[in-house]
């Protein structure tokens, strides 16, 4: 039986999960990184070999692609089972001008040589002096506004692009049924019966007689029924003429009617 | 005078009887343009061919109540054209599966004293217009759309007044008797003019 204390183990076991838990989510963030590194990667490529035939939604697809990346690693940073990588601290222990063929490997070919000039470009924990400097500035400026004005201006943002996308999203649906404008008549289906009625039968045009009337042309009016024009109210004056002069046209018919007879016909 | 119905008569010789199909509808003025460009679309690649034609109409009255109706065409800007003479029989009416308006039709091309010869024959003339428009072709069917004017002063065609705001549609096949699927290609046909122009049959004895 050991003389360890029973804490001592609790603590040993305890450092032993922390570290398997270290482990395992360093794996998880170095194949997240790996990934973001091919899409980086291709996207690059794309760019320099592809740029006479690219489209704009083919750039679109590969920022969403790096974007949906970028928020796993964010993801999996923030995943309760991950210790805080802030508290570790990494202390490079030795550092050589020679040429390192282990680390070559691990870096594929990228990092050659574990030397003084590239420890502090990689083992950095600062963002650069100027980005520093721009983000020290933005957090002054929001701590500056207070909390309300800026849960407003928030509110405000919102609903600035929920009014656009509405606006939008209404456009594209009021142009697909665009088509369909029952307003502008192209046709009128009393114009329509009119004009089949002229070439069927000369309603409408000059000569026209109403229906049922006497004998192929009044011998009374002659000049009347030809100068006509066809306007409603001179039609009425023509039958009001026939009208008055019903009298005589009924004596004439015979005789009319047996002159036009066809003498064929007999 | 009018000829039985000859889809029921059997062909028995001579020439063969052949029935105009027609589907009718109107477009306003301000609507042309798109009318014709879907028309040029739709129709036979050919140049645009406008026409203007002056039409009579001759009755002969007879001892029977209906005269005899013949129309008399004559081109006005084509010179050296020969008359055309038509004779319209009734509308066969009664099928409701057929979608055009059938009757029966006889075409005659004849020389310039085609009015004289129908004078002497006992024809009266009713009524004249002057038809001015363009014609598209496709296949075997015709379409016209065209404006009628009022002639002003009888055998005078310069004084003419337009008879509406709107142009005359029509879709016409001369083809021989029986051939009744005419009327569902020339249907087909007019679902692509909708919603611009309604073709469809009217019955003119209606609108007397």
């Amino acid at each position: 039986m050991c003389h360890t204390p029973i804490w001592v183990t609790h603590l040993f076991l305890l450092v032993q999960r922390e570290e398997k838990q270290l482990e395992a989510s360093l794996d998880a963030l170095l194949s997240q990184v790996a990934d973001l590194k091919n899409s980086l990667g291709s996207f690059i490529y794309k760019l320099e070999n592809e740029y006479d035939r690219l489209t704009w939604p083919s750039v679109l697809d590969s920022f969403a692609l790096l974007s949906g990346q970028l928020n796993t690693l964010n993801k999996v940073l923030k995943h309760e089972k991950t210790p805080l990588f802030r508290n570790q601290v990494i202390i490079p222990l030795v550092l050589s001008p020679d040429r390192d063929e282990d680390l070559m490997r691990q870096t594929e070919g990228r990092v050659p040589v574990f030397s003084h000039e590239v420890v502090p470009d990689h083992l950095r924990t600062k963002p650069d002096p100027e980005v520093e400097e721009q983000e020290k500035q933005l957090t002054t400026d929001a701590a500056r506004i207070g909390a309300d004005v800026a849960q407003k201006q928030i509110q405000s943002l919102n609903k600035m692009c929920s009014n656009l996308l509405e606006k939008i999203s209404k456009e594209e649906r009021e142009s697909e049924s665009g088509g369909l404008r029952p307003n502008k008549q192209t046709f009128n289906p009393a114009d329509t019966n009119a004009l089949v009625a002229a070439v069927a039968f000369g309603k409408g045009l000059s000569n026209w007689r109403p229906s049922g009337s006497s004998g192929p042309g009044q011998p009374g009016q002659p000049g009347a029924g030809t100068i006509l024009a066809g306007a409603s109210g001179l039609q009425q004056v023509q039958m009001a003429q026939a009208g008055q002069t019903g009298k005589m046209p009924s004596g004439i018919k015979t005789n009319i009617k047996s002159a036009s007879m066809h003498p064929y016909q007999r | 005078m009018e000829a039985p119905p000859v889809t029921m008569m059997p062909v028995t010789g001579g020439t063969i009887n052949m029935m105009e199909y027609l589907l009718q509808g109107s477009v306003l003025d301000h609507s042309l343009e798109s009318l014709i460009h879907r028309l040029r679309g739709l129709c036979d690649n050919m140049e645009p061919e406008t026409f203007l034609d002056h039409e009579m109409v001759f009755l002969l009255k007879g001892q029977q109540a209906s005269p005899f109706v013949l129309r008399a065409r004559r081109s006005m800007d084509r010179g050296g054209a020969p008359w055309h003479l038509r004779y319209l029989g009734q509308p066969e009416m009664g099928d409701k599966n057929r979608h055009a308006l059938v009757r029966n039709c006889v075409d005659i091309a004849t020389s310039e004293n085609l009015t004289d010869f129908l004078m002497e024959m006992g024809f009266r003339m009713d009524h004249e217009f002057v038809a001015k428009g363009h014609l598209f072709r496709k296949g075997i069917m015709k379409i016209m759309v065209y404006k009628i004017f009022r002639i002003l002063v009888p055998g005078n065609t310069d004084s003419t007044e337009a008879l509406s705001l709107s142009y005359l549609v029509e879709l016409s096949v001369v083809a021989p008797a029986g051939q009744d699927m005419v009327s569902d290609d020339m249907r087909n046909f007019a679902e692509q003019l909708k919603p611009l122009v309604h073709l469809e049959k009217i019955d003119p004895k209606r609108l007397m």
